[in-house]
């Protein structure tokens, strides 16, 4: 387990989902989908797309939560209910709030149809400085970045170019095992 | 460039680093208020009377028409026509209770400014802050027109005009025009104009904000231009009256002042005033055809016009009301504005609690029954139905309660009572209760202030430090 290193864990980035900017969300979820289908042999699916710019460089990541948030409906009335959770008042008065406003008239179907145009450029997070870990980089050090920044993924550098993607998923199921086998011990 | 705009330029410096990460600029706003010119015209000047410790020092700093009164230090800052107020702060063997502690104060508290622009300023009150007892700090601070600073240490902040800190430690924040903040601590916070928050962690939240384009009319701000609308009209409409009693150096008492009353000599009153017992009209206040009954009090840039206060009524800083019948205990916050017309005067029950930040501006009579909270915006009947709610029906809100724009969680019990004893406390303090027939009881400012009198300090007139005062101390 000690003898790990990032790269013994990593995704490949040709075996990631990646989208050229200027896609959909409709793109970028169809790219998820055909990514999953050849990286087969993981029983954790993967959970974000990475954008690339012309140069094929990486720019941003398109999370599970980005795409749920593009679902999100927004108008004048939400935002200030979103504005007014600054001032204390608990989730349950926020949450109670915002059903009050919900437009019922606006089904899951619409607002996936609505959604599913957006371009991913308006839904990604740009990515920050602990989102990055070199591929000889120790397991101690992926799990601290994750921890430390609640990161779902880190994106993983040889030189200055990216090679790969290590999950969470892929270091837990390291941890699992290690666990496990301690316990059989 | 002379010695007090060096001083302004490194001020707005000083707040602007405060205020980078909320991307916040405060020159525009400030850089044409105080013309340096102005500086030199007015004296400060400050209270003596045997009842307060007196101990006030001046560093660097520009104090035009200011008034102090207990203990100060103003080092490296610019007041103008700015009250400190410092007859509310703690004394040494004091012991102050925050949540289960017990803390014991050390030393005399001193209201502590430094770095700082005050314009037309009311601070006032004491530290609430259980970290900084003995100082009443404000520090890298910038406030406009009419902002009272009460009870809320501040530091790096920048308070638009007619906005109210109240017993809330302020750090790196915006508070907007007309805002009222009385929430504890905040930190880092832009609070958009107009909003009314009053929290207690855990136990109740009240957040009213007003419609920015129905409150343009009574206040407005932007960068650039000075604050305009119905509130400044109204203070500058009268403003000459005020001229006249600060170049008096020896003014007669204009009514019949009881024993137990103080009428400040830097108020303005004006025909058919009547004051009765222990009655505190502070400086700055202005009473035309007012009467004031027993136990009322019209604190800082009040204005009492055309209207009766029964008794025992609070009119806190900067509060207006003009055309008005007030019965008995009714509280009126802070800023206030509360308009009737001869025509369609405005009547307020006994018990009421008129929020802070009110503005009720009515051209139909209008009757806020008694016992009731009224708050935000109301010009007509159906606005104060909407914006208004008895004290019973308040006190059994145990949970939640929205009301057209206000949103309230909590306790609603918690909340009247916390507000009612905070009415009782400030009567206490103004000498509402003092029986003045056998001379007993507890004695308050209108008992206390009555014999005070006023030293005044000049500026350097001309020349590289014109403008700023002398170093200066003043001890007993």
């Amino acid at each position: 387990m000690d003898k790990y290193r990032v790269k013994d864990l990593m995704v490949p980035i040709s075996e990631y989902a990646t989208v050229s900017e200027g896609s959909t969300l409709l793109d970028a979820v169809l790219a998820l989908e055909k990514a999953q289908e050849i990286f087969d042999h993981s029983q954790y699916l993967h959970r974000a797309i990475l954008i690339l710019d012309r140069n094929k460089r990486v720019i941003g990541k398109v999370s599970q939560l980005d795409t749920l948030r593009a679902l999100e409906p927004k108008n004048e009335q939400l935002d200030k209910i979103e504005d007014i959770s600054r001032y204390g008042f608990s989730q349950k008065f926020i949450i109670n709030l915002r059903e009050q406003n919900r437009l019922t008239d606006v089904s899951i179907r619409d607002m996936c149809l609505a959604a599913a145009g957006l371009k991913v450029e308006a839904l990604m997070q740009t990515l920050t400085e602990g989102e990055f870990i070199d591929e000889n980089a120790s397991l101690n050090i992926a799990i601290h970045q994750l921890v430390r920044g609640s990161h779902m993924s880190l994106l993983v550098t040889s030189e200055k170019e990216i090679v790969g993607i290590i999950r969470s998923s892929d270091v837990f199921s390291a941890i699992f095992h290690t666990m496990k086998a301690c316990k059989l011990a | 460039m002379k010695e007090i705009e060096k001083l302004f330029v490194r001020i707005v410096q000083r707040v602007n680093i405060n205020l980078r990460e909320l991307e916040f600029n405060v020159l525009p706003y400030v850089k044409d208020l105080i013309p340096a010119a102005q500086m030199n015209k007015f004296y400060a000047f400050y209270g003596i009377t045997p009842h307060l410790p007196l101990s006030l020092q001046f560093r660097n700093s520009g104090l035009a028409g200011s008034y102090f009164l207990g203990r100060c230090r103003v080092t490296d800052s610019l007041l103008y026509k700015t009250d400190i107020r410092g007859d509310e702060l703690k004394k040494k063997g004091d012991v102050f209770q925050f949540q289960n502690f017990k803390i014991p104060v050390s030393r005399d508290e001193e209201i502590v400014i430094e770095d700082s622009v005050l314009i037309k300023t009311l601070v006032h009150n004491f530290s609430h802050d259980p970290e900084t007892l003995e100082d009443f700090s404000i520090k890298d601070t910038v406030s406009a027109h009419y902002a009272n600073i009460h009870g809320a240490p501040t530091e790096g902040c920048f308070l638009g005009p007619f906005s109210t800190v109240d017993q809330t430690t302020i750090h790196d924040c915006v508070i907007g025009t007309f805002s009222y903040i009385q929430a504890g601590e905040i930190n880092h916070l832009n609070i958009e104009p107009g909003t009314v928050w009053v929290r207690k962690p855990g136990v109740f939240n009240f957040l009213y904000r007003y419609p920015l384009d129905q409150l343009s009319p009574y206040i407005y701000f932007a960068p650039g231009i000075a604050p305009q609308g119905m509130f400044i009209d109204f203070v500058k409409d009268r403003q000459e009256a005020f001229q006249r009693v600060f170049e008096m150096v020896h003014i007669d008492q204009p009514i019949p002042v009881p024993a137990s009353a103080t009428l400040d000599r830097y108020a303005v009153v004006k025909s058919k005033t009547e004051i009765s017992e222990n009655v505190l009209v502070s400086q700055r206040a202005y009473l035309q055809n007012a009467t004031l009954g027993k136990g009322a009090n019209a604190q800082e840039n009040c204005y009492i016009i055309n209207s009766s206060l029964e008794g025992n009524n609070v009119t806190a800083h900067g509060a207006k009301i003009i055309e008005a019948d007030m019965g008995r205990n009714v509280f009126v916050g802070f800023n206030s504005f509360l308009l009737g017309r001869p025509e369609s005067r405005l009547k307020i029950g006994k018990d009421c609690i008129i929020m802070p930040h009110t503005i009720i501006d009515v051209r139909k009579p209008l009757m806020v029954p008694p016992g009731h909270i009224v708050w935000g915006l109301v010009t007509s009947r159906e606005e104060l139905e909407c914006n208004s709610i008895s004290i019973d029906a308040m006190s059994k809100t145990t949970n939640r309660l929205t009301k057209g724009n206000l949103l309230f969680e909590g306790d609603g019990a918690r909340f009247v009572s916390a507000f009612q004893d905070r009415i009782h406390h400030i009567l206490e303090a103004n000498g509402a209760f003092y029986n003045c027939k056998d001379k007993k009881g507890p004695k308050g400012h209108a008992q206390k202030h009555q014999n005070m009198v006023f030293n005044t300090i000049q500026p350097y007139p001309k020349g590289r430090l014109e403008g700023l005062y002398p170093t200066i101390m003043i001890q007993p």
